[in-house]
């Protein structure tokens, strides 16, 4: 049993790790799908809807109303919206970065909502 | 509502997506079913002294090197620039957060990077630290003297390492309660003063009588350094004379000194951890909103009174949970044995579960937030400078921060460090119990607590994160 028992231990490690990349890398559901999202901005203070989701590889379409001028960041991303009043802003892009992404109002550092690429 | 953003691990946002449920569940079945196998494996295994020798193999190399007084001089100058750097740029850089190398410095080359790679290759605080390395600047070519000889006269009473705990416990105020760590010039400040105060320690009570029990980095680090490949052996004026190469993990099961201040600064490494996930977690942002008519009419104060509260009540309950394992784990083995000499060598067992959950839950933060810091490098005081353009553009890359990349070497991590943790305190139990029967035995109830423990660590990594507002 001494002999045998760290190649035991080894192979069982081994084997959740086989299964668990198995598991893991095989769910990614592919996107690539073309996505188009509309949110508007209130106050500067907040967005409507406030969660934003799209998949891996997906091409996001990101509209924004705003009704104060100013900018709007997509963390992550680092993609800007250059809002005014009442115009909408879009802002096309590939969405490579699987992840939670925090979207602000740039001057205050408001917390606005957040896109999640999964 | 009640914070403006995300403020996690002092500042910053995280991007990882917590893992899945289905993911969590295989996760946790994985960790019961290799306990399970560690168990029967490991039925009938060595007791007394051999059960914690360990193999190493010297590297004269290393030997050479670490005999020389080059590393120690390069590790200085890095810490000393590092520790200006933060003093600086906290000071006089962006009162933004995102934008000012301190917090980048502080929380994530410091706090978070230099643990997790002093676990995996070497003490690095040794050669870093950059209080030692100006005293040792100040003393070594001036006077030719021993180290022990230099003690400033006064001396420390016999208060074991509780002022290394206490900082240690400060320090985790500052990042996780007090809501400020994403001030650059309180950073700044801190790190002043903790500097000052380490000098003065330095000189008044002696180098290594200050380091090794109040200042609370020499402490973490010294712990953390035991899990890592690298041995030094050393003389008796600590001079280093051989460099070895062992396997991970196993330098904890060395002797200790045994004291509750050193089972409690453990234990605080667990819970600061384990607090700095739970605080994201929605559960705790439901009890902090339902506690508000409590916190509420504190003031300014409140939030961070709820929350050192938090931290204070989470560590007393590890730390009762842990010493109630720790009686059963001697009841089993069924010898008289010491409590506390048991309870601080098995709490040595538990560090590999916080070293992985501390390397799984900053993962990201490590591989991308850190890149944050290269376009800063261009203007690190936000004063319009043009030092360096080429990396002024630069945007951080994401190649290593995949969902499913992070989401795998998390739990092979989380996985790893309790396969690592159960066998040490196996091999721990082989030392204190007699006989093979009576170490499996005593083994059941610290694998029910590390099960326990590991269960927690993956639980909060499924968590939603929210946005604490």
């Amino acid at each position: 049993m001494n002999r045998y028992r760290m190649p035991i231990v080894v192979a069982v490690v081994v084997i959740f790790a086989a299964v668990g990349a198995v598991l893991i890398f095989a769910s990614q559901n592919g996107g690539g799908q073309n996505v188009t999202l509309d949110v508007t901005v209130t106050g500067a203070k907040s967005m409507s809807p406030d969660t934003l989701s799209a998949h891996h590889n997906d091409t996001v379409t990101i509209n924004v109303t705003s009704d104060t001028d100013g900018e709007v960041h997509l963390h992550g991303y680092d993609i800007h919206f250059e809002t005014k009043a009442g115009q909408v802003v879009s802002q096309t892009f590939k969405a490579v970065n699987t992840g939670d992404f925090e979207i602000e109002w740039e001057s205050t550092s408001t917390h606005l909502g957040h896109l999640v690429v999964s | 509502m009640l914070a403006t953003g995300i403020l996690l691990h002092g500042f910053g946002q995280r991007y990882d997506l917590p893992a899945s449920l289905a993911l969590y569940l295989f996760a946790a079945a994985g960790v019961v079913v290799i306990s399970f196998v560690l168990v029967v494996t490991f039925a009938g295994d060595q007791v007394g002294a051999k059960a914690i020798q360990y193999p190493r193999r010297e590297v004269p190399f290393l030997t050479r090197v670490a005999r020389s007084p080059w590393p120690r001089g390069a590790g200085g100058v890095v810490g000393l620039l590092g520790l200006a750097a933060i003093i600086v740029t906290g000071l006089f850089g962006s009162s933004k957060p995102e934008l000012n190398p301190a917090e980048y410095l502080t929380w994530i080359y410091f706090w978070a990077a230099t643990v997790i790679v002093s676990g995996l290759v070497g003490n690095l605080w040794y050669l870093l630290n950059p209080w030692a390395a100006i005293y040792d600047a100040f003393n070594s070519p001036l006077v030719g003297r021993s180290r022990e000889a230099r003690v400033g006269g006064h001396r420390l009473p016999n208060i074991g390492i509780w002022p290394a705990v206490a900082a240690y416990f400060a320090f985790a105020c500052l990042e996780l309660t007090s809501g400020m760590a994403n001030r650059p010039w309180i950073v700044a400040i801190v790190a002043l003063a903790y500097s000052a105060v380490t000098l003065a320690g330095m000189f008044f009570f002696g180098r290594d009588e200050w380091l090794q029990r109040c200042e609370a980095f020499t402490v973490l680090f010294g712990i953390v350094g035991r899990f890592s490949p690298l041995e030094a052996e050393r003389d008796e004026r600590g001079g280093i004379t051989a460099v070895y190469v062992r396997p991970w993990g196993v330098g904890l099961l060395q002797p200790s000194p045994a004291g509750w201040d050193r089972v409690m600064f453990v234990i605080l490494m667990l819970s600061s951890l384990a607090f700095d996930g739970i605080e994201a977690t929605p559960s705790w942002q439901d009890l902090t909103i339902n506690l508000e008519p409590l916190w509420l009419p504190l003031g300014a104060w409140g939030f961070f009174i709820e929350k050192t509260a938090g931290l204070v009540l989470l560590t007393g309950a590890f730390l009762l949970i842990f010493v109630a394992f720790m009686e059963m784990v001697i009841y089993f083995g069924n010898r008289r044995l010491d409590l506390k000499a048991t309870v601080t060598a098995f709490a040595l067992t538990l560090v590999p579960i916080a070293l992985v959950y501390n390397a799984a839950h900053n993962y990201s933060y490590v591989m991308v937030q850190s890149q944050g810091l290269i376009p800063l490098l261009n203007d690190p005081l936000a004063r319009g400078w043009h030092l360096w353009p080429a990396v002024a553009a630069y945007k951080p890359s994401f190649a290593l921060a995949q969902a499913s990349t992070v989401w795998f070497a998390q739990i092979i991590l989380i996985v790893l460090g309790h396969v690592i943790a159960v066998y040490l305190s196996h091999l721990k139990a082989g030392e204190k119990f007699r006989t093979a029967q009576r170490v499996l035995l005593s083994q059941y109830p610290m694998l029910l607590l590390m099960v326990m423990y590991t269960m927690t660590s993956l639980w909060i990594l499924a968590q939603p994160i929210t946005a604490g507002g």
